[in-house]
């Protein structure tokens, strides 16, 4: 099992956020959380990488998970294959991350197999901000691969990209985690896509579990619960 | 139909006392100045006795040259001054900022060592230093390294702040320290407005330094205050219009590089 979420609980001042999530991704498998605004899908995953401190509740990853996001948060003023590299900051010595120019070649190398793998392998010397935003999402994918995890997290990462960039992105992360062995879990707010490229769903309502199907299974009477009145913690 | 306006707030007690005290302050500060017209209009005689000494400028080449050569000198002060203060103003400044800090009593100790040179003037480092090195160019710059490290990392610092915390953050969740984040995350998003500051202080510090020069420090400062000791009047126009020269040339410069790099 490569990323296994137990029992996790998280209140802001009071106001419970995650009541009880559990998750389970296997490596290879390509999971999409659903769930209405303010259900808890964000910050489930923000415990996982870090970003929040939990409550209470276990968090199993392996390794450190990797995580895109909705507004990317590339620097838009490096180039492309800067900002992959920055994915391998956490294993490179102080002296030689000071600065891109100190990068060792072997993790330029490395950046370039990784955006050759989300297709971008001609775009690498030009700055991130030129890019379109379905390559920049494509860029944040390639960093979080440079950065070597297992497990790879994704919040909303098509819910500013038009639909054929949107299809384009969610396909790669089916495919990284099909063919790259990797257990990808990607919240949506457009379950067409769900239903079109993952494996399994899994519906949030007021910070706990109350979906989880194989994503061929889904019906419209799911979302409908889903996405209900009192979806979102009250 | 017309609808009501809300009424307007009526004037509150607060407004009342605020004015009141107001007034009073600058009742205090005319008397604590000694704030008098008076003593300007029968001063005037004076001041028309001055400007008769002093115009027209002496524009010999001899004391042209001079002013030149030292405002030269008062160039090199503002510029050393200011390139040699980046590497402390850049520590000071990382430790500093709620982006980059690891906070505690790092960031309170920062903060402390900040406004300390800051609220320290220059003319007062300047002073401390010619006693110290003597005489002399080398004080100024001493003087200026100090105190603009204290300005400048003080607004590198917010500068800092104000970025997008995105790119942080995503850097974060790979495992990058602080150090690196501030490397990869803050100071390129930063670099603008970072490089806009340095040409702004640039452009004061070399109006700073001639004040510097007033006491001791070297540069065209230094011959402005020698030629009022010794009445040359004249000599201190031409002065004073070769300082007009360089400041607005510099003023100049700063402006349209800081338009060019759009910060
Ligand atoms: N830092 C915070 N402080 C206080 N409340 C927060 C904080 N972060 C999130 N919340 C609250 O927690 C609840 C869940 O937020 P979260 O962002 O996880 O929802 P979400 O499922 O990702 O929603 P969306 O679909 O809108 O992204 C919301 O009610 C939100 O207001
Ligand atoms: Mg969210």
């Amino acid at each position: 099992m490569s990323l296994r979420i137990r029992g996790l609980r998280k209140a802001y001042g009071g106001r419970t956020v995650l009541d009880g999530f559990d998750l389970d991704v296997a490596p290879g498998e390509f999971v999409v959380l659903l769930g209405a605004n303010g259900s808890g899908k964000s910050t489930a995953l923000r415990c996982v990488v870090g970003l929040e401190q939990a409550d209470g509740g276990t968090i199993e990853t392996g390794s450190r998970a990797a995580m895109v996001f909705q507004q990317i948060h590339l620097v838009p003023r490096r180039t492309v294959i800067d900002n992959v590299s920055a994915g391998a900051l956490g294993r490179l010595p102080l002296r030689r991350s000071l600065h891109p120019l100190l990068f060792p070649r072997e993790l330029r190398e490395e950046a370039m197999a990784c955006l050759d793998r989300v297709g971008l392998a001609g775009r690498a010397a030009d700055r991130a901000g030129r890019l379109s935003g379905g390559q920049q999402q494509r860029v944040a994918i390639a960093r979080a691969l440079c950065q070597r995890a297992s497990v790879l997290l994704a919040d909303e990462p098509v819910s500013a990209l038009d639909p054929s960039a949107a299809e384009q992105v969610v396909a790669l992360l089916a495919d990284l985690a099909r063919t790259g062995g990797l257990a990808v879990a990607a919240v949506l707010h457009q379950p067409g896509l769900a239903v079109r490229h993952a494996d399994r769903v899994v519906g949030l309502r007021a910070g706990r579990v109350t979906l989880d199907e194989r994503a061929a299974g889904l019906n419209p009477a799911d979302l409908d619960f889903l996405y209900g009145e009192q979806g979102a913690a009250a | 139909m017309t609808l009501t306006p809300p009424r307007r707030r009526p004037v509150t007690l607060v407004t009342a006392t605020v004015t009141v005290a107001l007034v009073a302050v600058h009742v205090l500060a005319w008397e604590a100045t000694e704030f008098s017209p008076a003593a300007l209009v029968q001063g005037w005689a004076g001041m028309a006795d001055f400007l008769g000494q002093a115009l027209p400028p002496d524009l010999s080449g001899e004391v042209l040259g001079a002013a030149v050569e030292a405002a030269l000198v008062t160039l090199y002060i503002g510029l050393l001054g200011t390139t040699l203060s980046v590497p402390s103003a850049l520590v000071l400044a990382v430790l500093a900022a709620r982006t980059t800090t690891s906070g505690g009593w790092v960031y309170q100790a920062a903060r402390t060592v900040l406004s300390f040179l800051r609220a320290v003037p220059d003319v007062v480092f300047a002073l401390v230093f010619v006693t110290a090195v003597g005489l002399g160019p080398f004080a100024g710059v001493l003087a200026l390294i100090f105190h603009n490290t204290g300005v400048m990392g003080k607004l590198w610092a917010e500068a800092m702040e104000e970025i997008d915390l995105g790119p942080r953050d995503a850097l974060r969740t790979n495992g990058a320290s602080r150090v690196q984040v501030a490397a990869h995350a803050v100071l390129p998003a930063a670099l603008p407005q970072c490089l806009g500051l340095l040409l702004y202080r640039l452009d004061v510090n070399v109006r700073s330094s001639l004040v510097l020069g007033l006491v001791g420090a070297g540069g065209i400062g230094f011959l402005v205050n020698q030629s009022i000791k010794l009445f040359r009047f004249d000599e201190m126009v031409t002065h004073l219009l070769v300082v007009l020269v360089l400041v607005v040339a510099v003023d100049q410069l700063s402006a349209l590089v800081r338009r060019r790099i759009g910060a």
